[in-house]
């Protein structure tokens, strides 16, 4: 008895064996399965998280494009206005120092040495993780790396990044033209992601430097560092050489603009030099201007609130960004208009008592600025007689001088390849109407007939529409690039041709006719500043006033539209529209400007 | 005490395959301990290889003495242990919050992986001594008592890797024992239910649900369970006396399932309240480690992207990135199998495994052939010592069971561990020498 239940319980024990080991070969399959699961079916998906994990990408910055003047020859004399500059800026982990002692003494030596306070760094460091490298200083001298390389046991872990730094050599001269670059934006990040801009780049924010940003930028390379989970550099390599960006030769001028910026010191408003040959921009200058290497620099923050609440607005560029009325330059788009629509002809005479009566409900006199007696086409343009413009203006209607003044392009964009261009305004019947619940009055007539009123106008419209004049209708895109260069300046990438963006039907007659109008106001007219000049040149000023009647009390703006040489080659041909804000008359103001820049484009030789 | 022909009966197969486990664990800590940035080396692996020099000359020692011995000292053995736990976990010095260790100057030890051992030597002879009365419920009384004395003074110090050890071995030497296999699954209900319902009201709490579920409601109002449960747990001592008067069958299958269900609740109840929120969150996170990449999910998830980036021939030795550079935590000692995925590849791993499997078969083989039932007992009871480490440990390393700080043997850094394993082994070897001896 006592050995069968032996036997039984033996029995058992052996069957509860045998599913003990069955149990333990079943976890070791599962085990194992899921070593395939892990190793062998998400093996690369499992490889990747630990490459992620390791490898750190440092960014190697490309090297950004410089910017020359049109008289770029290569292994010349010629002006860089834009250049970079090495720059290194001191770096730190704070997970690489074991202790908070050890973090403490650095953070206290290295204050020390670069000048800066403990307190800004420990900020810095409570700020973000500890893995995070932090910028300690910007821009450091030459000295201080050499401080800090050959003295490794003092600061052990402190390193030194590059972070090359644009330099505005022209500083104030070209501030709009050129522009600035700073770094990206939020808004401009979301859109620009995708073209492979990185958050801590620079972009070009204004000018030049948005408009060809692309072009100028390069391709920053990489350097592939593995490090461990304390951010140590276990090895590198440079997993990708940067490509430098391309250099760009703009069409100005640097002694042109030079003249011009010096031309208008203390004043507020533009100037434009431009080629109505190709539309080549001679020169863009808009004043106030400021420094754009303050904007660039490290402390720019009071700087740059101080540009942005300064009334005058020192950030607008006036020259594509600002309208004015055109004054008194409107009335050779009135004679234009005159002579295309026959309402008048070069003989026809006017007769001037320095004002004009516009007889209706309530009688309302219209003035001219002097009595000039009895006027042709050619002494009122001269002369610029408001009343002989009255008149005409009258006759033609205002239709037909919208007209006019949209075929010249007045109230259009012209594509100029710098951002931030804005539209004139030329009024219509109907606007009126929508705006002010009131019709055409015959009096608006007369205001838009000299450039008065409603209408407003950039400058470089201004500028196109004396192109078309002289280039017999025909108006060129005005553009500041010359032409696209390679890093190295061997190669030319791109050049700008002219484009044409307008063509206007006119008789030669009606140009002779202007012109001969826009001589004599040189050599006998409001003009006359300008006839001592050895090249001939012909123009017409003009006296903006705001919406009041009387001119004694009201704020003026000065113009100055003209080119040289009068009677030349289109080719050799340059347009010049001054605008000088509060500048009084235009006579007194925008002339004298006028002068520096066509006495300067003479000895350039820009008329030979 | 020492046959003259023990010594043929050595099992060298599983002294070699022990060697050569120990040995990769050397060169897994050795890679462990190396800093490839200052490319210097922490040599914890020199300690390593002193403990086990001195443990195969204990575990040569041990395989001489005669297991028998063991067992009539058992009792002794079990209370000097737990004598030495009391000491350690009441006066030993705190290392990260544990006092595990009982520092003796030159060395510290950890003094609970001894009790592992003692803890299967009374066991074995109590059960072997009960053998025949080893089916009636009352007999398990003693064999809990034996393990939740361990069991809590382990968790006080806190340590609860190995306190929880101590259950799977209990159960498995209580099924190789004979005890009563549906004993043994109403305990497992009991304590299944007891762990599910503060894992699914902790999960609520911390994530949320939509919508509300009645059952679930009721659940959380731990007052209103708490006297739920007790009721039924009345109704089912009732239902026990009555069945003492009138012996009906239906009425077992009313108390059984009733007091196991309210004994179960009744214990979730315990262990909702006095568990702390980190602890039951530990094993959402096994479940899912993206619920706390940064904490506690972080070393799984590091842990597998480790072993699964080894691919199948791995990154070579010393070349294993996550080991290296230190996005794998405690890698000379929980994930010490990581960096053998990590360096050696699937095919590694595989190694190990098997290498393991090898040693686990052959102590149940042991136990299988062993002359009598102390001898048996004692075999399962080592050969589940390992094999709990080894499936507590890589399962959690590969992401299929929870976070628990159990070392792998004979290949994770740790004096404590890996002497009382060799120990182990000399018992085992003991034990299958004396197979044909009586």
């Amino acid at each position: 008895m006592q050995t069968s239940l032996k036997a039984r319980m033996l029995e058992a024990f052996r069957f509860r064996m045998y599913f003990f080991s069955s149990v333990v070969a079943f976890i070791f399959f599962i085990l194992i399965i899921q070593l395939i699961n892990l190793q062998i079916i998400q093996g690369s998906e499992y490889e990747l998280k630990s490459r992620l994990n390791m490898e750190n990408y440092i960014p190697i910055p490309a090297s950004r494009g410089e910017i020359y003047d049109r008289n770029y020859s290569p292994g010349g004399d010629h002006k860089v206005l834009v250049s970079n500059r090495p720059s290194f800026n001191i770096t730190m982990i704070p997970a690489n120092y074991a202790t908070g002692d050890d973090l403490n003494l650095i953070v206290n030596r290295v204050a020390r040495l670069l000048k800066i306070q403990t307190e800004d760094i420990r900020e810095q460091i409570k700020s973000g993780t500890p893995w995070e490298r932090i910028v300690l200083k910007e821009d450091v001298d030459f000295d201080t790396i050499v401080k800090i390389a050959s003295n490794q046991h003092l600061f052990p872990k402190i390193e030194w990044e590059d972070a090359p730094l644009r330099v505005y050599n022209t500083t104030n001269i070209f501030a709009h033209s050129i522009g600035y670059i700073g770094t990206i934006s939020r808004e401009e990040y979301a859109s620009l992601k995708k073209k492979g801009y990185k958050h801590y780049q620079k972009i070009g924010k204004t000018g030049i430097e948005r408009q060809y940003d692309a072009l100028l930028r390069g391709n920053d390379g990489f350097i592939r560092r593995i490090v461990d989970v304390r951010n140590r550099t276990e090895g590198e390599e440079v997993g990708l050489r940067p490509t430098a960006g391309n250099n760009i030769v703009l069409t100005i001028d640097y002694d042109v603009q030079k003249a011009a910026f010096d031309a208008m010191t203390g004043m507020n408003g533009s100037a434009i030099v431009l080629k109505p040959a190709t539309g080549e921009v001679l020169a863009l200058v808009s004043k106030p201007d400021y420094d754009p290497n303050m904007i660039m620099s490290r402390d720019n923050e009071d700087f740059i609130k101080e540009l942005n609440t300064d009334p005058n607005r020192p950030f607008l560029n006036r020259t594509i960004q600002s309208k004015y009325p055109p004054a008194s330059t409107f009335k050779l788009v009135t004679a234009v208009a005159g002579l295309e629509t026959e309402k008048t002809y070069p003989e026809k005479t006017f007769y001037c008592p320095g004002k004009y009566t516009l007889k209706g409900y309530i009688d309302r006199d219209f003035y001219c600025y002097e009595a000039h007696g009895t006027v042709n086409l050619y002494w009122a343009i001269a002369r610029s007689c408001s009343v002989y413009f009255y008149q005409l203006g009258y006759k033609i209607g205002p239709t037909s001088i919208l007209k006019y003044a949209e075929y010249f392009g007045l109230n259009e964009k012209s594509n100029i390849d710098i951002p931030g261009e804005i539209s004139g305004f030329i009024p219509t019947k109907n606007w009126k109407m929508k705006v002010f619940g009131q019709p055409w009055f015959d009096g608006d007539t007369l205001n838009l007939s000299i450039g008065q009123g409603f209408l407003t106008i950039t400058p470089i419209a201004m500028a196109n529409f004396i192109a078309g004049l002289v280039n017999n209708g025909i108006v060129y895109r005005p553009h500041l690039l010359k032409e696209v260069r390679s890093p190295d300046n061997r190669i030319i990438v791109q050049t700008q041709a002219r484009e044409k963006i307008r063509e206007i039907p006119l008789s030669p007659l009606t140009l002779k006719v202007v012109k001969e109008g826009m001589r004599l106001g040189v050599t006998s007219g409001t003009s006359a500043r300008l006839n001592w000049l050895k090249v001939p040149v012909a123009g017409k000023t003009g006296t903006a006033q705001t919406r009041s009647k009387r001119k004694s009390d009201a704020t003026q703006h000065g113009w100055f539209v003209g080119y040289a040489p009068y009677n030349g080659s289109v080719d050799k041909a340059v347009a010049v529209v001054v605008m000088v804000e509060y500048g009084i008359a235009g006579a007194v103001s925008a002339v004298p400007v006028a002068e520096r820049v066509f006495s300067t484009l003479y000895e350039k030789g820009y008329f030979q | 005490m020492i046959g003259r022909d023990s010594i043929h009966k050595i099992d060298y197969t599983l002294v070699i395959v022990v060697t050569l486990l120990v040995t990769l664990g050397i060169l897994m800590i050795y890679s462990a301990g190396f800093d490839p940035v200052e490319k210097i080396n922490n040599g914890m692996f020199k300690k390593q290889i002193l403990w086990f020099i001195f443990g195969f000359i204990l575990m040569i020692f041990i395989s001489f003495l005669n297991y028998q011995y063991l067992g009539d000292y058992s009792l002794h053995i079990y209370g000097f242990i737990i004598f030495i736990l009391l000491i350690t976990t009441i006066f030993g010095t705190p290392i990260r919050n544990t006092r595990a260790w009982l520092n003796l100057g030159f060395f510290s030890i950890q003094p609970s992986e001894f009790m592992k051992l003692a803890f299967v030597i009374v066991l074995g002879k109590y059960l072997e001594i009960r053998e025949r009365d080893i089916k009636n419920f009352r007999e398990l009384l003693i064999p809990f008592v034996l393990t939740l004395v361990p069991v809590f003074i382990v968790l006080s110090q806190p340590d609860f890797g190995t306190a929880v050890i101590f259950i799977p071995i209990l159960f498995t030497m209580l099924f190789v024992g004979g005890a009563d296999v549906s004993h043994l699954i109403s305990i497992i209900a009991i304590a299944a239910i007891a762990l599910i319902v503060p894992m699914i009201l902790t999960y609520r709490e911390w994530i949320g649900s939509e919508g509300s579920n009645i059952i679930l409601d009721f659940f959380q109002d731990l007052d209103a369970l708490f006297i739920v449960s007790g009721i039924i747990l009345l109704l089912s001592i009732a239902t026990f006396v009555l069945h003492f008067f009138s012996v009906k069958k239906f009425l077992r299958r009313i108390y059984i399932p009733g007091s196991v269900l309210s004994i179960g609740l009744i214990s979730s109840v315990f262990i909702q309240k006095f568990f702390k929120v980190y602890q039951k969150k530990r094993i959402l996170v096994f479940l899912n480690p993206d619920l706390d990449p940064h904490g506690s999910g972080y070393n799984i998830i590091q842990s597998k992207i480790a072993i699964g980036s080894g691919g199948f021939f791995g990154k070579g030795f010393l070349q294993g990135s996550q080991a290296q550079l230190g996005f794998l935590p405690e890698k000379t000692s929980d994930f010490i199998f990581s960096v053998v995925a990590e360096e050696w590849g699937f095919v590694g791993s595989i190694i190990i495994i098997m290498l393991f499997a090898i040693i686990i078969f052959k102590a149940i083989q042991i136990a299988f052939e062993a002359k009598d039932k102390f001898g048996a007992l004692l075999a399962s009871g080592i050969c589940s010592i390992f094999f709990f480490h080894i499936l507590i440990n890589i399962g959690m390393v590969i992401g299929i069971m929870p976070v628990t700080g159990l070392p792998l043997c004979f290949v994770s850094y740790g004096g404590s561990n890996l002497i009382m394993s060799m120990i182990g082994v000399g018992i085992l070897i003991n034990i299958r020498s004396k197979k044909f001896v009586y």
